[in-house]
């Protein structure tokens, strides 16, 4: 019924198995770009060089992070730089980064700067959860770091279809945010939807998956596209759903 | 003997459709349980008060029974009950039985479940208590572990019993018994729905199904939603809801039935207690109720958060049809009447219609120039039969119109002797629904017309107003669907 994506299967099952497992940004991204959720584009630089060139190609401004195992609060430690705009100041804020990094950590094992389209634009946020009663539910709404302060979210029992979808980008308080209040990007419906489609079937074809934020999900002029992700597995309940 | 072998379906239906209904605890004392739901069987209701004795003995006489079927007393003591033999098993009883109502102490239920499992009856009904509701949790197991190893299903533990008001079947200790109508309902509280047939008996509102379900050990609300949903005289389903043991399944049997027969549902509880830390922002707004939200919008359930409010709901969707469209029109002969409604449509979102000049033209050559040229129809005070049945006429003829709310404040010229049945006459002659209020009438001849004739019709503008708005929501998730 469902095609089995590779790179997704092989991801989710390095989630130890039983235990509650999150997925970090690398590959709860991996996993959802997989699925067909739009994400803004990164590219791994190892050298200055790489990092100029990968920013041009991805055009400026651009988001510097450094990128190591060791490291897990990136911004504390300086690994982060945004509002890259030129050539020069990538070089500067290449260099500024590691240099930043080798004071803080110097064990740190450093596989290199992940240069990041810059967004902007409005936050959106999708995510899962489980229902003790009523099993997977996706939820969508106004996304940010204050998601929980506002609770602007309307939930759906996984699997919906595309009327469902349409009813939940309806149903948020604050929905002329993506509307194209005040000169603010407007959302193609469609993409959305598309979006909301993509994670209740992924969750169909996993069950295993418990939890999953997409937040934020930017709604921006290029359009539609999620900056940040994670994904909690746990393997311990694998019953499929009624999809 | 042989026994019976029967599907899951056709054991769930043997609750209301017996033909044989034994009373394990059967007990010749009035003021035990096993003796009401005895009596409760045999007479539809067993007589009360003063002359009690004398009644029951006259209609034993008679042979004047409510249920049509065979009744079996069973007592470990034997001897007779209400002119009926008692066995001293279930085993004893020479025929079939359909179902059992068990009233034994909590320690014998289980024993008394292994008899049905051996006589083929697989319709078992627990009234007695004091299972998992009072901490007993291991004693329910057994009972269940004991009730699947037989294939009997079990409604209750600790509930007041099964109504099927057209057989009729009063399988209950309930003091009163429910009005015939299209209402059918499952209550998860025995009080709750003991209330809603005391209410029903006052305003003309009339029940099909009646299960009180316990502690659904075993029968769960999905079970009984696909029977109710199967049934061609059950034209609504009403719930009073607490706790959901398998909520998919639940979603699933809603889901399946509501598209064909609409389903309202009261959840109590709403607020969520113990609110699991949870490891996303996600889990952290979800609380338990937004499941509950969301699984009740897709299934199509119309959700009351007031009791009054599901019978409210329900009597207008077991009645009448949903509109076609969202525009609602408001018919009165009192100002006051119509504003109080369209403020309360509007906070709960409804759409008033916009009335067209063609229909304005039309009211105005029935009405006097004071009328008020909008919706709400206000046809003033001194309004009579003859000017408010024409204004209703003219209000089903225009097409801006999907759904018309009446409200009738009664004054001296509205002759309310006459008015409910052209209003009635002119109800059965179009699709669109109506509810109505006589504002401030509790239950009088003139309103339990109309309630009678399937017009339900409150005490209250708002309430009338809120039974449309079911009504509405009804069509706008049937039109979702595609049904309509």
């Amino acid at each position: 019924m469902s095609e089995e994506n590779p790179i997704v299967n092989e991801i989710l099952s390095k989630a130890k198995s039983g235990n509650k497992t999150f997925l970090g940004y690398e590959d709860s991204r991996n996993v959802l770009k997989a699925i067909g959720i739009p994400f803004n584009k990164t590219k791994l630089a190892t050298s200055e060089e790489e990092a100029v060139a990968f920013s041009e190609e991805i055009g400026f401004p651009v988001v510097f992070k450094v990128v190591s195992p060791d490291i897990s609060h990136k911004t504390e430690i300086g690994g982060v730089k945004v509002g890259i705009r030129t050539a020069d100041e990538a070089r500067v804020a290449y260099n500024s980064i590691m240099d930043s990094v080798k004071r803080h950590v110097p064990n740190a094992r450093v596989e290199g700067i992940m240069v990041e389209e810059q967004i902007s634009g409005s936050e959106l946020f999708v995510g899962v959860t489980t229902d003790p009663q009523f099993g997977p539910m996706i939820a969508f709404g106004i996304g940010g770091i204050f998601v929980e302060l506002y609770k602007d979210v309307t939930f759906r029992l996984i699997p919906i279809g595309v009327s469902d979808a349409y009813e939940m980008l309806q149903e948020i308080r604050g929905k002329k945010i993506y509307e194209g209040y005040r000169g603010r990007p407007r959302a193609d419906p469609k993409e959305l939807v598309k979006v909301l489609l993509a994670v209740s079937k992924f969750i169909c074809d996993h069950p295993e998956v418990k939890e999953m934020d997409i937040n934020p999900l930017m709604v921006t002029h290029k359009g539609v596209m999620a900056i940040d992700a994670r994904i909690i597995v746990d393997r311990t309940t694998t019953s499929k759903l009624p999809c | 003997m042989t026994v019976e072998v029967l599907s899951e379906e056709d054991k769930l239906k043997k609750y209301f459709h017996p033909e044989s209904v034994a009373v394990i605890g059967a007990s010749a004392n009035p003021a035990k349980i096993g003796y009401r739901v005895l009596g409760n069987i045999l007479f539809g209701q067993i007589p009360s008060g003063e002359n009690a004795e004398q009644e029951i003995q006259e209609r034993i006489e008679k042979q004047q029974f409510a249920f049509p079927g065979k009744v079996y007393p069973v007592n470990i003591k034997g001897g007779e009950i209400l002119g009926l033999k008692v066995y001293k098993s279930l085993l004893d009883i020479p025929d079939k039985v359909d179902m059992a109502v068990i009233c034994v102490p909590p320690k014998f239920v289980k024993d008394v479940i292994t008899q049905c499992g051996k006589k083929g009856c697989y319709a078992a009904t627990v009234i007695t208590a004091g299972f998992g509701e009072s901490g007993n949790v291991n004693l329910e197991k057994e009972m269940i572990y004991e009730a699947k190893k037989w294939g009997v299903r079990i409604i209750g533990p600790n509930c007041f019993g099964v109504f099927n008001t057209y057989l009729p079947l009063n399988a209950t200790f309930a003091r009163d018994i429910p009005l015939k109508g299209p209402i059918s309902f499952i209550s998860q509280s025995g009080a709750v729905g003991a209330s809603a047939i005391i209410y029903g008996l006052s305003e003309s509102i009339g029940f099909r199904y009646f299960v009180s379900i316990g502690n659904k050990a075993d029968v769960t609300d999905a079970d009984l939603i696909r029977i109710y949903g199967d049934d061609p005289r059950t034209k609504a389903i009403a719930l009073y809801v607490e706790s959901f043991p398998d909520g998919r399944d639940f979603y699933e049997a809603a889901k399946e039935v509501s598209w064909h027969v609409p389903i309202v549902a009261l959840k109590a509880g709403r607020t969520s207690a113990g609110q699991k830390a949870a490891s996303s922002h996600t889990g952290a707004i979800a609380s338990s109720d937004v499941a509950v939200e969301a699984a009740f919008r897709q299934a199509g359930i119309f959700r009351a958060y007031t009791f009054y409010g599901l019978l409210d709901a329900a009597r207008a969707l077991g009645y009448q049809n949903p509109p076609l469209g969202e525009n609602v029109a408001i018919l009165t002969n009192a100002g006051g009447a119509g504003v109080i409604t369209a403020d309360y449509m509007n906070d709960l979102g409804m759409k008033l219609a916009e009335l067209t000049p063609e229909t304005i033209k039309k009211i105005s050559h029935v009405c006097p120039p004071t009328w008020s040229h909008n919706n709400p129809v206000d046809v003033v005070g001194d309004a009579d039969v003859e000017r408010f049945v024409s204004t209703l006429e003219a209000m089903v003829e225009a097409p801006e119109i999907d759904a018309i709310i009446i409200l009738v404040v009664p004054t001296g010229t509205l002759e309310m002797n006459k008015l409910p049945e052209r209003i009635v006459e002119i109800a059965n002659k179009t699709h669109k629904p109506m509810t109505a209020s006589f504002v401030g009438v509790i239950a009088d001849a003139s309103e339990d017309y109309l309630e009678q004739h399937g017009i339900p019709t409150y005490s209250f503008p708002e309430r009338a107003a809120y039974g449309m708005y079911a009504l509405v929501e009804r069509g706008k998730y049937l039109r979702k669907i595609g049904v309509m």
